[in-house]
């Protein structure tokens, strides 16, 4: 079954063409991660989704219903961690939670949502105290509490310590297992290669690549570049790399294992691998991958 | 869930709002009893001049306490992007702005019926003759002041704007009441019937007359201009730049 269906929708604020007909389709349960940079699009694409705006053309479906249209059937079924919201900036994080629980049928219970965001040692805490980090797990507990069949997430680990965000990933994941069809928009790419099925890759309005092929990028992008030792050409690497200007650069999944393979070689010759750096991939690389590939 | 979970919100927070406090409760409550019973005391026809300017004061409560304090709170909320957060809800757009209405026109009502039992006690000004037109006329009055400090919102274009821009609102219907003393007076007969039209005027009106017509009509045509004002142009999120 398909959950969220996007066919050919456009956007524009003025002159600026936020989303430039885009489609894609989400199935049921599955994660489909949204992936581009600042301003590609992919907040107004959450928010069209949403309801909150209405698509200058195209079609937007979210459990079969049309979310500009049928805003309140949609809401009442799905959960939205905004990228920018506000809070009451005077009231507890357990008192944001219990208010939040008003307006929501059926919510889950105060402690199991602060559990599910670990957010329980701050529950006494006032909303104005909170990092970033821990703005973004109330809002994840907000967006949790009506048990919503599916959850749009704008950027959701944005602000979160490492630990925060592999605990977020485990809630998402768990739900996902449940059920729950995700949405989420990020520009780290590791968070869409460990949280997502399936993928798209959005710039300036429109999807650049999708399935398979974003997919593809995103695996190889990682990069390992170090000086060319004198005497060695390239075609003597274990490794196939590319020459920018005297740095040997080399494009893999796995830029740790890469860099393992080309010290040992390194070393059994007696070389040494000067100004040598190791790089997981990031969504900069990956957009050079593309106009590369594109040219 | 619904209307009863926004209006025990915005109860909640009215109340919970210390700045607010001061303009919406404190100076327009002080100004309602303070007036008449000066006027009561220094008149020499005291309870009649407390019984007008204790009227008089009820557009006081209702610019301050219901327009100016809903549409503070609004823009603020606006701007610190709760109200778009309160749509990610299942809540309906019109239960939030209904639900926000209602509770800031309850306490509206709450603090105009004190103020009438205060001045009766400390300036001998008399009871309404008629309870149900009082009573009828105040509790419109809130809704439909709500009402429009909800529209106007509109107008407001940031936070730290919202209490001056509703000012003049204050002002023109304070002076329209009589409650700031005789300056209405001074001014043209045809500025005088403009202002007679305005919704805190209507209300006035009834609770000094017990007319009841009129001031309804008056009130029923400003819901119906709030109600579309804020179909047209209220804003859930700040303008972006």
């Amino acid at each position: 079954m398909t959950a969220i269906h996007v066919e050919e929708v456009r956007k524009r604020y003025g002159d600026f063409a936020a989303v430039n007909g885009i489609s894609f389709e989400v199935a049921e349960g599955e994660i489909f991660a949204l992936l581009g940079r600042n301003g590609a699009g992919k907040t107004t694409a959450i928010e069209l989704l949403a309801g909150f705006q209405q698509p200058d053309g195209g079609t937007c479906r979210v459990l079969g219903l049309d979310p500009a249209r049928d805003r309140a059937a949609v809401r009442r079924r799905t959960g939205i961690m905004l990228q920018e919201a506000g809070f009451f900036p005077d009231l507890t994080v357990a008192q944001t939670v219990d208010i939040w629980r008003d307006f929501t049928a059926a919510p889950r219970p105060r402690d199991e949502a602060l559990e599910l965001a670990g957010l329980v040692p701050k529950a006494g805490t006032r909303v104005r105290q909170l990092s970033g980090g821990e703005r973004r797990r109330l809002d994840l507990a907000l967006a949790l509490l009506g048990r919503p069949d599916v959850l749009f997430l704008d950027e959701p680990t944005t602000g979160m310590d490492p630990e925060a965000r592999r605990n977020t990933w485990d809630v998402i994941r768990d739900l996902a297992r449940q059920g729950t069809t995700v949405l989420l928009t990020t520009h780290y790419l590791d968070e869409a290669q460990r949280l997502a099925a399936s993928m798209a890759i959005m710039d300036r309005g429109e999807i650049v690549a999708s399935g398979g092929i974003a997919e593809t990028l995103a695996a190889r992008s990682g990069r390992v570049a170090f000086r060319l030792p004198p005497g060695t050409a390239p075609d003597d690497l274990p490794l196939p790399v590319t020459l920018e200007g005297e740095t040997a650069v080399c494009r893999a999944a796995d830029p740790d294992l890469a860099a393992q393979t080309l010290l040992s070689w390194a070393a059994e010759r007696g070389l040494r691998l000067a100004g040598l750096e190791v790089r997981t991939a990031t969504l900069e690389d990956l957009f050079l991958d593309l106009s590369r590939s594109a040219r | 869930m619904s209307y009863t979970a926004t209006y025990r919100l915005g109860t909640r927070l009215f109340w919970q709002d210390r700045a607010m406090l001061l303009a919406s409760v404190v100076t327009p409550v002080g100004l309602s009893v303070g007036l008449p019973v000066l006027a009561r005391h220094v008149t020499a026809d005291g309870v009649a001049a407390a019984t007008q300017l204790s009227q008089g004061m009820a557009s006081i409560l209702l610019s301050l306490t219901a327009f100016m304090n809903v549409a503070v709170a609004l823009t603020t909320r606006r701007d610190q992007l709760v109200l778009k957060r309160l749509r990610a809800t299942g809540l309906t757009d019109g239960q939030i702005l209904s639900g926000q209405i209602a509770s800031t026109a309850t306490q509206t009502v709450i603090l105009i019926v004190l103020c009438a039992v205060a001045v009766n006690l400390l300036a001998d000004v008399p009871f309404p003759a008629n309870p149900l037109v009082y009573a009828g006329a105040v509790v419109a009055g809130s809704v439909v002041l709500a009402t429009l400090g909800v529209a106007y919102t509109a107008v407001i274009p940031r936070t730290e704007l919202a209490a001056a821009t509703t000012m003049p609102v204050f002002v023109v219907s304070a002076i329209a009441a009589g409650a700031m003393g005789p300056i209405r007076e001074a001014l043209p007969a045809w500025v005088g019937s403009v202002l007679d039209l305005l919704p805190t005027s209507a209300v006035v009106h009834a609770l000094r007359t017990g007319e009841v017509a009129l001031p309804a009509l008056n009130l029923a045509v400003w819901a119906v201009v709030g109600v579309v004002a804020i179909r047209l142009w209220f804003r859930w999120e700040p303008r972006r730049s």
